[in-house]
């Protein structure tokens, strides 16, 4: 059977299953979005954070790029952020990177340079030069990638913690918290590396723990 | 994934009622030669006068097959049934008060078709069903080797191990070898089995002889083999207590006066309501589960609609009673010889009904010349298809949870009856639905201060173990989610258990938090702050 009659079959099966659950599923919808989190993660497909998190459609507001960067002149993400904080009002914002991220490894490796995605993985490395003596200390390729995944979350955290709207959030009272974690491949678990919030000293934000081990 | 070829461009139109009547001829005049002396064999056994049994069978084909719409079941007086209407005669005033609880029996059984009762049927697994037609195959052969040797006082068609003569299945076997045995019977049937099984693969592909049926063969045999027998080795014929009786009427008006009419003035009587009724629930039983167990034997494997079938079954009980006939119900035994010799359509059931009928009346003493031998062969070698050692081996091949129902049904059936053993084989495979049922409901995880127990399916009361034994795993001074949200039902029983959990935890320093159902039902039940649980 082709993908997308199955595609459209899983979706057709999909409502049916939700209006058997709970009839006003789709009428609640329709009104309104009251997400709880923010979420800025991977692209990679393995990765799929409302399906490890057991969030139900309307639990989370995500974005996803490739090796989950955030960068003030990404236009789409600032307005992502803009939304999420100025008219969604949410309070919650996750930056989540993963075990084995394709992206990072690229960036570790050097290539591509060139086209749109050498060009955006130049964000990724900025982050391995930054943190470079750190990262090669590793012992093996994967240990590397991993530490890079690492670091890259906390300054993709930091980058959030720079923008405009979250500044005016705190600068209002809000009690907007950002976390940064990773998502283990290999065992399915959230793993947490950082927390900030209003009253975090970003400057004096170090090196997260290692948990990809 | 690859795009799956259609290959219904090859199924050939089929153009009305009689458009398969060369393969369902041959296999109807196989099953009318069957039937008979099963339908004899079943009225003796209980306790009603022999015609009344061919009345059943005629009216088994013609009127059940016109009406049902499963192509290959066929339908007679049914072994049983037996014990039932052996009962009730004797307890009713008359026999004819007997009739009139046949006919309120089939009124019944349309009663239960109108209120769609035949999808009861589908709740019996596959492994049952094979099971069953395994142990009905084991028991045809087991029941006619005396048969075959010209042992007969087992009454053709009894299935039940405990046999009316005092005996078993088993002790008839042992017996069978202290008694004399019918040299010439006996040779007539070991000649027959082995031309049937060597029938069976020698059987031309093309040509006219693709659709002779070995059965067929087998009693013309039968018949040619006893007159020689007759002419030159009279120590080895067969004689009349061995052969087919069919009761010969004078002339055609003697036969017609054979029929008889219930009598309605024991309307009144409560126990003609009470035999109508047990009559119509345990045949209804029977030929719900024959006609799936058909249905399986099916090589297009048609699916038979079943409260069309009690509405056929129905009518013909209600005929068969109105002409002085034992109740009716589908048939394994007849029906698997009806699959066997090829039949493709109810024509074929119709016809044997019509052929019982026109032999009776026209040419009884023709039947009356088959030996009971020939015919035995005819139903071990049924026997066999339906309880192959590969049968048994596909079975094991499946595992433990189709292989377990599927052995207990083949015991159960053949250490009581039908309708006990198939109760034992689903109880076995219902009791393997719960196991696997209560596997995995309950998903515990923790953390240094927070403890979730998540139900993943539905509750009901057989997983409070399970509830119960995640909630005693919480460790005190923590925060406790009791996730319901992946379930729609969770039943009191599981909610007291939640209730007890929450007011307990004021003494353990614990919090709890319940995420309640999606549709927001069990939310008043419990008495815990609730969190939501959908986002928006």
């Amino acid at each position: 059977m082709h993908e997308v009659t199955q595609l459209m079959l899983h979706n057709r099966a999909w409502a049916a299953e939700q209006l058997v659950e709970d009839p006003d599923f789709f009428s609640r919808h329709v009104a309104d979005q009251k997400p709880v989190f923010l979420w800025i993660g991977c692209s990679d497909s393995r990765v799929a954070p409302d399906q490890f998190t057991q969030a139900l459609p309307g639990g989370l507001f995500i974005h996803r790029n490739i090796a989950n960067l955030v960068q003030p002149e990404d236009g789409n993400l600032m307005a992502v952020i803009d939304f999420a904080i100025g008219v969604l009002m949410i309070d919650r914002i996750v930056v989540c990177g993963h075990y084995g991220c394709g992206g990072i490894k690229a960036a570790l490796a050097g290539t591509p340079t060139t086209g749109p995605l050498g060009e955006w993985l130049g964000h990724a490395r900025d982050v391995y030069r930054d943190h470079e003596d750190e990262v090669n200390a590793q012992p093996d390729e994967d240990s590397r990638t991993n530490r890079l995944v690492e670091c890259n979350v906390r300054d993709q955290l930091l980058h959030v913690a720079g923008t405009a709207p979250v500044k005016a959030a705190w600068a209002a009272g809000r009690d907007l918290q950002l976390h940064g974690w990773v998502y283990d491949i290999r065992d399915g678990l959230l793993k947490s590396l950082l927390d900030i919030d209003r009253n975090t000293v970003l400057a004096g934000v170090g090196a997260p723990q290692r948990v990809l081990v | 994934m690859s795009e799956q070829n259609s290959s219904s461009d090859r199924v050939v139109a089929s153009s009305g009622f009689f458009a398969s009547w060369r393969s369902d001829l041959p296999a109807s005049i196989v099953v009318a030669l069957v039937a008979l002396p099963l339908c004899l064999g079943v009225a003796l056994a209980s306790g009603a006068p022999l015609f009344a049994g061919l009345i059943a069978g005629i009216v088994g084909g013609i009127v059940v097959g016109a009406v049902s719409r499963s192509p290959l079941s066929v339908s007679g007086p049914a072994a049983g049934l037996t014990a039932i209407v052996f009962a009730a005669i004797e307890k009713l005033p008359s026999y004819d008060a007997f009739l009139l609880a046949v006919c309120l029996a089939g009124a019944i059984q349309i009663g239960f078709s109108l209120t769609k009762g035949g999808v009861l049927a589908e709740f019996v697994p596959s492994s049952v069903i094979t099971g069953m037609l395994a142990a009905i195959g084991l028991i045809l052969i087991l029941k006619q080797l005396p048969h075959a040797v010209g042992y007969d006082r087992d009454p053709e068609g009894d299935f039940s191990f405990w046999q009316p003569d005092g005996g078993n299945t088993l002790s008839a076997l042992v017996n069978l070898l202290r008694n004399d045995i019918l040299w010439g019977a006996a040779l007539i049937a070991v000649i027959s089995l082995a031309f049937l099984f060597w029938w069976d693969k020698a059987r031309p592909k093309e040509g006219p002889l693709r659709l002779l049926p070995g059965p067929l063969v087998v009693v013309a045999f039968g018949i040619g083999a006893n007159s020689l027998f007759h002419a030159v080795a009279p120590a080895l014929e067969v004689t009349k207590s061995h052969l087919v009786n069919v009761p010969v009427s004078a002339s055609p008006m003697a036969f017609f006066a054979l029929f008889r009419l219930p009598d309605f003035t024991a309307v009144s009587n409560s126990t003609v309501w009470t035999v109508a009724l047990t009559l119509a629930i345990v045949a209804s039983l029977e030929s719900l589960l024959s006609v799936k167990a058909v249905d399986e034997l099916d090589p297009k494997r048609r699916l038979t609609d079943k409260n069309r079938e009690l509405l056929a079954q129905g009518t013909g009980n209600l005929v068969s009673g109105l002409l002085g006939g034992i109740p009716v119900t589908s048939v394994i035994v007849r029906s698997s010889a009806n699959v066997e010799t090829g039949a493709d359509s109810r024509l074929s059931t119709i016809m044997h009904g019509a052929w019982m009928l026109l032999s009776i009346a026209f040419i009884p003493f023709v039947l009356n010349l088959i030996p009971l031998s020939a015919l035995a062969a005819v139903l071990i070698a049924t026997g066999y298809k339906l309880a192959k050692p590969k049968l048994f081996i596909e079975r094991w091949g499946q595992g433990m949870t189709q292989f377990i129902p599927f052995v207990v049904t083949v015991v159960a059936i053949l250490l009581s009856d039908l309708l006990i053993g198939i109760m034992i084989g689903l109880l076995v495979g219902l009791s393997f639905v719960i196991w696997r049922s209560l596997a995995d409901v309950i998903t515990y995880v923790e953390t240094a201060e927070s403890v979730m127990v998540r139900a993943r399916r539905n509750l009901y009361f057989i997983h409070k173990p399970q509830l119960q034994a995640a909630l005693a795993r919480v460790p005190d001074n923590h925060t406790v989610l009791i996730d319901l949200s992946g379930t729609n039902y969770v039943d009191l029983d599981n909610i007291d258990i939640i209730n007890a959990f929450v007011k307990s935890a004021p003494y353990r320093n614990l919090r709890v938090v319940v995420k309640g159902d999606a549709r927001g039902k069990l939310a008043p039940l419990i008495f815990a702050p609730l969190t939501r649980a959908r986002a928006t």
